[in-house]
């Protein structure tokens, strides 16, 4: 069966003839060279300057009705976006497309974000989930591999990944991007494969010219101060006084009690005196970037080349990003049927991280006595912060990725080959000296690295019979080598502050070879993973264009992974699209439409599995750890093996799981394109997914991987531009742009046939969103032993515990009597029904004018962070990671009087999370970019002919913030939808800039 | 004229074709591509196939046993903060556990009702028997005398994790077969037919148990692979480790004869197993009894420091120790003056005991007695041994068993039989070893509650208190709460409810309900 399909596929490479499959339009018209058929932009006066040519490039762009440059997914055009102060992808296309959520959890410069297209695929519940549902981001044909979720096996606490847990889509120079099309529909994102089951984000970088070109954009700016309320101790003291004053009758609650001595000392000013440490934390940063193009050549060769450097601060605890990028593309025309195009792409970033304490002590694994948090007091707060002076801790990231292509061009037959590298690499060295950790010096080093090798292969034919019948014919085979590894090293308490690497003993002569030197032997953790995914694929795809009226194509593929069982190894799919231009058809006549194409796409794809855990059925690991010491590297000194029971099991059987999809577009133009509108719907089933149950746990396992869950999304996405007012040159114009989705999930089945699942303390029901709070309702307090409900003489209980007075009067929702996870309700949503961007631009004269705002409606964000402040008795002296008290501590938002005042003694934990007393209305509306611009090309020209263009702008961004949420900024929640507190603050930045084509 | 452009067409022709087959053989070796193996995990095919693979899997067990017991603490927490004796001053969960309050919805208190990981050494203990054979067939060095011992080891340890699992949830599930690939849920067995399988297990795997391991035994001969007994004393169980064991198990059925027999066994033949009462010096000491392994280790899990097996959690330490012993201000759990006073009831106690002054003679036991939380001090391995206060990584060994306590349960069994003299015995042979005196009914009040007493003195904080507090409220009812939570089954924990939820055939337990 396998060796067939293998044979079916390579016949088909020999019978069927592609271009390579980057699958692409134009957007927002700034830069109007022609596309060719499936695939990148044509220089548009060099190479392909061979008239026959061009005209064949015209007549097979229609072969596909998803190239038509109607069809557009962005609002604002790459050189606009570029003025965006970002430093990751994720920043800069956050408000710009519609369908594409960025979930921007924190302000800390180049920290991960995560990108999902048309919802979520399935619940998530941990980071490689999060993993399994990024989009694919391809830059010039290249898909990026990303940072794979495997080094959290060993981490007890997973807020970050080991390693410098760089955001990898840090490498993208706006500067540098000629086009980002964000690709949603399987008719344009088939052609990249299972890779691109959660969508594609197509970035075409600026292509070579044979005129000398060069160009040169810089901005510089700062990032505001931000400004927050603190408290101090006597503040803290008098907020807990009054669960003493009602609860207690000496201000103890038991014998046992323990004020916390920080609290219990009114003279004592580092508590109780100023509370001012915000001078040292909170900053005011600089931002600034700078980039220079040069391009030129010949007909027969051009290049460009870019160099850029960029710097963004973090308004607080200094965090920081440096980028050093450079970028070269070169394109060569040997013979008249011989193309050679090769693509590289450098950076390196460097990347300061914050300095908070729960970090640190995760990374350390070790959490030192909490009794005496960090002090509000500057000047004992800089004290502190002067220890980290004789600390370092370097991460960097070096991303490269490159591409060299043929093509050979014989007419109607052409053939692409091509080889792409990605390749990245993360360093994090990490020492604290012995101050900073009771005496415990600790030092850390990481390397690891992600790299995908790509060879594929395309052949395209396309013929053209008496004008009016278009058939174009691809098929292509495209092989995949992905690796992921890393080494990681940690040690405690080396023999002083100076020694801060982890030295081993370099004579071999030595009986103490390649033993650590400077730390003790035994405090040496040492790590290394390594795994790898190789995929194969073939595809063939034939279109069919009558008389520029109707489109049909229909892509078969089939697509096998090293890591899918062998006896399910290969998945065949189909994808079959439609187009009908009304306009062509039956509008000809018309004055109003200038455009009315009606698109359909269905269809079937794979999706991959991040895991090689899967790939051989039951297995062995090493796993013997236990909650708090997950890294227990054997028994008495050996290796074990013993089945993964904290993984789970995973049996025989596991087939393939994919993605359904149905989507209908409709893409107007009215008045000569005055207004523009791109309208989809879409419903997409992700099936046959893998799930962890718990279950089996009378034999050891903690779950089992069962396939079957199904995940559906169903939504609309708008994108509307209108040139409200519309000036000739120099008068006033006004052009509005919306893009807008709407999107809702709903979990469809669960393996097994099951109706509803608890993981983690979530509830999943069939029929249900999967991404809602799983939560008691809160219906005020008992302030009585009398008020509380009896039944046959029992009192109300929660979880077996009665309820007493100044417990939560919880809603009974089954009505037993019992208050337990029956009486949970699913609630709110973690991600927003309705989302995006609305962007407007008023030009006058030489000036111009952007205002864009972003917002979010329908979602909840759980204030886990005022849970966690009220539920101090749980919090307080224990030596657990929830119970670190950060600088922050000390600042204080949300409105306290919204709570009611529990007994926070009590056994049934009056201020759980887990309740809708602290679900919150996330929605919000930002204004996230106002920038101003000045065009000086015409006054400058008239001096130096030279000056294409030469634009000045200074632009505002994060200005504002309108939301119900009474917490901070109501995007700085984890994945679970809770605001821990630890989100950076967003920065309010200002900048200065100036973009110049010489 | 004509020529060029033929060559030219022809070269139009063929070129592409050429190219395609050049490609189409670059694409050719998709095949091997495919077959990866994971190098995370090892798969079935490159499992069971050398001795290699057998160690590993006998060392696993042992390493999920001792998960199991470390995990959250729980071998202390169910055995020593549940009596309700130590006090918590910080910890809301360590609090409810106190006050029998197993409900509470604590990370800890849910995983102590998880029974999970007991499951896991017994599923990992099934495929070992079911597979261990496949090596005998495959690997000539694996001899058949290496597979009885890993056999009876891995029986013992099948059998150990249902006998703690039924002193904590009573009936639990009997599964005596991996079923891998086609689990089954099941029902609950009564906890009178798990423990008399668990004896009968447990007698089968003494039998070939060897007293010690690359020591000459004649049950296990040359080196247990291929190390000497310095990689094993302490670390396996042995032959004496069962008996103890099973004098254990007895002791909780009730079955004092079984007790009085298996004890015997133990003390009379501890010098073979190179085992010894320990002076209180060395049971108290940083670098003493419990650090690392060693033989007098009757049955017990160490964390090694030298295989870089310290850890922060999974120590008593952890719940125990604060200043001065280490850096941390409350601990976890103290024992209040009073509470000591009353337990260390006698002078010359060289664990602890006050001088005529009310000053401690010593601080084996208790550190900063006179502070505001006196620390339970007598297990402190701290990193190698050492007495630095400033790094919480511990290294002390979780111990189930030593001579001490089978000596003592010995005489606790003799007292119910009525035999008194040897009952006083063997509670001397502990007394004195501590500096007291010889026992005295005049002064040490009933035989069996010193001996109890002396239980409570000598296995503190070793995980024992609250199932001896069990035994002897069922002998004598006298401890009012306890009494009545034996007569209701609430000395059980309950069942957490994610186990409820995925296993429809079991029950909460009825005090739970």
């Amino acid at each position: 069966m396998r060796n067939t399909i293998i044979l079916l596929g390579c016949a088909l490479l020999f019978l069927t003839y592609p271009t390579f499959a980057i699958h692409h339009f134009q957007e927002g018209g700034t830069n109007n060279q022609p596309v060719d058929t499936a695939g990148t932009t044509v220089p548009q006066d060099s190479l392909v300057n061979d008239t026959t040519l061009v005209k064949e490039l015209t007549i097979s762009r229609v072969d596909s009705i998803f190239t038509d440059v109607n069809v557009r997914s962005m609002s604002t055009a790459p050189d606009e976006i570029a003025r965006f102060p970002a430093v990751s992808l994720q920043q800069y296309l956050k408000d710009q497309a519609a369908g594409l959520y960025v979930q921007e959890n924190t302000g800390e410069p180049g920290s991960v974000q995560q990108m999902y297209i048309r919802g979520l695929p399935m619940p998530i519940l941990s980071h490689k989930e999060i993993y399994q549902s990024q989009p694919l981001v391809v830059v010039d044909g290249i898909p990026l591999i990303g940072e794979h979720p495997f080094a959290f096996d060993i981490q007890q606490y997973q807020f970050s990944r080991i390693g410098p847990a760089t955001n990898l889509l840090s490498n993208i120079d706006m500067n540098n991007i000629a086009s980002v099309t964000v690709l949603k529909d399987l008719a344009s994102i088939a052609l990249y494969g299972p890779m691109g089951a959660n969508g594609v984000i197509a970035i075409t970088t600026k292509q070579p010219t044979t005129q000398r070109k060069i160009s040169f954009n810089v901005y510089a700016g700062v990032a505001q101060r931000p400004t927050v309320t603190t408290i101090n101790g006597a503040y803290e003291n008098a907020f807990r006084k009054q669960f003493y004053d009602r609860y207690t009758a000496t201000g103890r609650y038991s014998a046992d009690d323990s004020y916390p001595l920080y609290l219990s000392d009114s003279l004592n000013t580092s508590y109780y005196g100023p509370s001012n440490w915000t001078d040292s934390y909170y900053q005011t940063g600089l931002l600034y970037s700078a980039n220079a193009d040069i391009s030129g050549g010949s007909d027969r060769a051009n290049f460009r080349f870019a160099a850029g450097h960029l710097r963004n601060q973090g308004v607080a605890d200094e965090t920081g990003l440096k980028r050093y990028s450079a970028l070269f593309n070169i394109n060569m025309k040997p013979m008249k049927w011989l193309l050679f195009s090769a693509m590289i792409s450098g950076n390196r970033v460097q990347r300061d991280r914050n300095r908070s304490l729960r970090d640190r002590f995760a990374t350390a694994s070790y959490i030192p006595d909490p009794s005496s948090p960090l002090s509000p007091n500057d000047e004992i707060y800089r004290q502190y912060l002067t220890q980290f002076d004789n600390s370092f801790d370097n991460n960097a990231t070096n991303i490269v990725e490159g591409h060299a292509k043929l093509v050979f061009d014989f007419n109607r037959v052409k053939i692409a080959s091509r080889v792409a590298v990605d390749y990245n690499e993360g360093y994090r060295d990490l020492f604290y000296p012995r101050t900073l950790m009771e005496e415990n010096s600790f030092a850390s080093n990481y390397y690891g690295y992600n790299q995908r090798l790509i060879f594929d292969n395309h052949v395209t034919y396309d013929v053209n019979i008496g004008g009016k019948h278009t058939l174009f014919v691809e098929g292509g085979g495209v092989l995949q080598w992905d690796a992921f590894k890393y080494n990681y090293a940690y040690a405690y308490k080396g023999i002083n502050d100076f020694i801060k690497i982890n030295l081993l003993e370099s004579d071999p002569n030595n009986g103490n070879y390649l033993n650590p030197t400077a730390f003790p032997r035994e405090l040496v953790f040492k790590f290394l993973d390594y795994t790898k995914q190789n995929i194969v694929s073939f595809y063939g795809r034939g279109s069919y264009n009558f008389d520029n009226r109707y489109t049909v194509s229909l892509l078969l593929r089939s697509d096998a992974s090293s890591n899918a069982q062998p006896t399910s190894r290969w998945l065949f799919t189909p994808v079959l699209s439609l187009g009908w231009n009304i306009r062509n058809d039956l509008l000809t006549e018309s004055s109003v439409f200038s455009t009315f194409n009606l698109r359909a796409s269905g269809g079937r794809m794979g999706r991959l599995n991040a895991f090689d855990n899967f790939s051989q059925g039951p297995s062995y690991s090493t796993q013997v750890g236990y909650t708090g010491n997950l890294i227990t590297p054997g028994y008495n000194g050996m290796g074990v093996l013993t089945r993964p029971y904290d993984f789970g099991w995973s049996g025989y059987g596991i087939p393939w799981s994919y993605t359904d999809q149905l989507n209908i577009g409709l893409d107007l133009g009215l008045a000569d394109e005055r207004v523009q509108v791109n309208l989809d719907w879409y419903t997409k089933y992700d099936r046959n997914q893998l799930l962890g149950i718990p279950s089996y746990a009378e034999f050891g396992y903690r779950q089992s991987y069962e396939a079957g869950m199904e995940v559906n999304n169903t939504g609309v996405e708008m994108l509307v531009q209108i040139e409200a007012f519309r000036g000739g040159a120099g008068k006033f114009s006004w052009t509005p742009s919306l893009n807008i989705n709407y999107n809702q999930n709903k979990l469809t089945a669960l393996p097994g046939g099951r109706n509803e699942l608890i993981i983690d303390n979530r509830l999943f029901r069939v029929g249900e969103r999967v991404d809602r709070f799983w939560l008691l309702q809160n219906d005020g307090i008992f302030l009585s032993d009398a008020e509380i409900p009896t039944v046959d003489g029992q009192p109300l209980r929660y979880n077996g515990i009665p309820l007493r007075a100044g417990d939560p009067r919880w809603v009974d929702t089954n009505g037993d009597n019992t208050i337990d996870n029956n009486d949970r309700v699913l609630m709110g949503s973690i991600f927003p029904k309705v989302s995006g961007g609305f962007m407007n631009q008023f030009r006058y004269g030489k000036w111009t004018l952007d205002a864009n705002f972003y917002f979010n409606l329908g979602r909840n964000v759980l204030n886990a962070d005022m849970a966690n402040r009220f539920d101090f008795i749980n919090r307080e002296g224990t030596v657990e990671i929830n119970s670190v008290k950060e600088i922050t501590f000390w600042e204080k938002h949300g409105d306290y009087n919204r709570y009611p005042i529990y007994n926070p003694w009590s056994n049934v934990i009056p201020y759980r999370a887990e309740q809708d007393l602290f679900l919150e209305n996330g929605s919000f509306l930002k204004l996230r970019t106002l920038s101003l611009g000045y065009d000086l090309t015409e006054l400058l020209s008239k001096r130096a002919g030279t000056i294409e263009r030469f634009f000045i702008y200074c632009t505002g961004n994060n200005l504002f913030t309108l939301t119900p949420y009474s917490g901070r900024d109501p995007e700085l929640v984890d994945f679970m939808g809770r605001d821990t507190g630890y989100g950076l603050p967003i920065p309010r930045t200002y900048t200065l800039g100036i973009r110049m084509n010489l | 004229m004509s020529k060029p452009i033929n060559n030219k067409l022809l070269i139009r022709r063929l070129v592409p074709w050429g190219i395609a087959v050049v490609l189409l053989a670059l694409t050719g070796s998709c095949k091997k591509m495919l077959d990866v193996d994971s190098s995370r995990v090892v798969g079935e095919k490159n499992m069971w196939n050398s001795l290699e693979d057998t160690r590993a899997a006998v060392m696993g067990t042992y390493g999920l046993v001792r998960a199991a017991l470390a995990d959250y603490n729980a071998h202390w927490l169910y055995g020593d903060v549940r009596a309700g004796e130590f006090t918590s001053p910080t910890r809301q969960d360590l609090r409810a556990i106190i006050s029998n309050d197993l409900t509470a919805s604590y990370p800890s208190l849910e995983a102590l009702s998880n029974w999970r990981r007991w499951y896991a050494v017994i599923n990992s203990a099934n495929i070992f028997l079911e597979r261990v054979h496949e090596v005998h067939e495959k690997d000539l060095r694996y001899t058949e005398n290496n597979m009885v011992v890993d056999i009876a080891q891995i029986r013992f340890l099948r059998a150990f994790a249902y006998f703690y699992m039924v002193r904590n949830w009573g009936d639990v599930p009997l599964i005596v077969s991996s079923h891998d690939g086609n689990f089954e849920n099941k029902p609950r067995e009564n906890q009178d037919r798990v423990l008399a399988w668990a004896e009968q297990e447990m007698l089968a795997a003494a039998a070939d148990l060897p007293y010690r391991y690359s020591a000459g035994d004649e049950q296990q001969q040359g080196n247990y692979y291929n190390e000497t007994t310095g990689r094993w004393d302490g670390a396996l169980a042995r032959k004496l480790s069962a008996y103890a064991v099973l004098a254990h198990l007895a002791a909780w059925q009730g079955d004092y004869p079984s007790v009085a027999n298996y004890s015997k066994f133990v003390i009379d033949n501890y010098q073979k197993a190179t085992n010894d009462y320990i002076s209180t010096d060395h049971l108290t000491a940083a670098n003493g009894f419990f650090f690392n392994k060693n033989t007098n280790q009757l049955f017990g899990f160490a964390f090694d420091w030298g295989h870089v097996d310290a850890s922060f959690t999974g120590h008593i330490e952890e719940l125990t120790l604060a200043e001065p012993v280490v850096n941390k201000r409350i601990p976890d759990i103290y024992l209040p003056k009073d509470s000591i006073i009353n337990i260390f009831n006698e002078g010359g106690d060289e664990r602890f005991s006050l001088d005529t002054l009310g000053t401690p003679v010593s601080d084996r036991y208790f550190s900063n007695y006179n502070g505001r939380y006196p620390i339970f001090s007598k297990i402190k391995c701290i990193m190698g041994g050492v007495s630095d206060p400033t790094f919480r990584i511990f290294t002390s060994a979780i111990i189930f068993t030593r001579l001490e306590d089978v000596t003592l349960l010995r005489a606790e069994a003799l007292a119910v039989l009525g035999e008194r003299s040897g009952a006083i015995d063997n509670l001397n042979a502990i007394r004195t070893r501590r500096g007291l005196d010889a026992y005295n009914e005049e002064v040490n009040g009933d035989l069996l509650n010193a001996i109890f007493l002396e239980r409570q003195r000598e296995l503190m904080g070793e995980g024992h208190r609250w199932y001896d507090l069990v035994r002897y409220n069922r002998i004598r009812p006298n401890h009012a709460t306890i009494s009545q939570l034996i007569a209701r089954n609430g000395i059980y924990w309950p069942v957490a409810q994610t186990l409820l939820d995925q296993n429809k055939q079991l029950t909460q337990n009825e005090y739970w309900q």
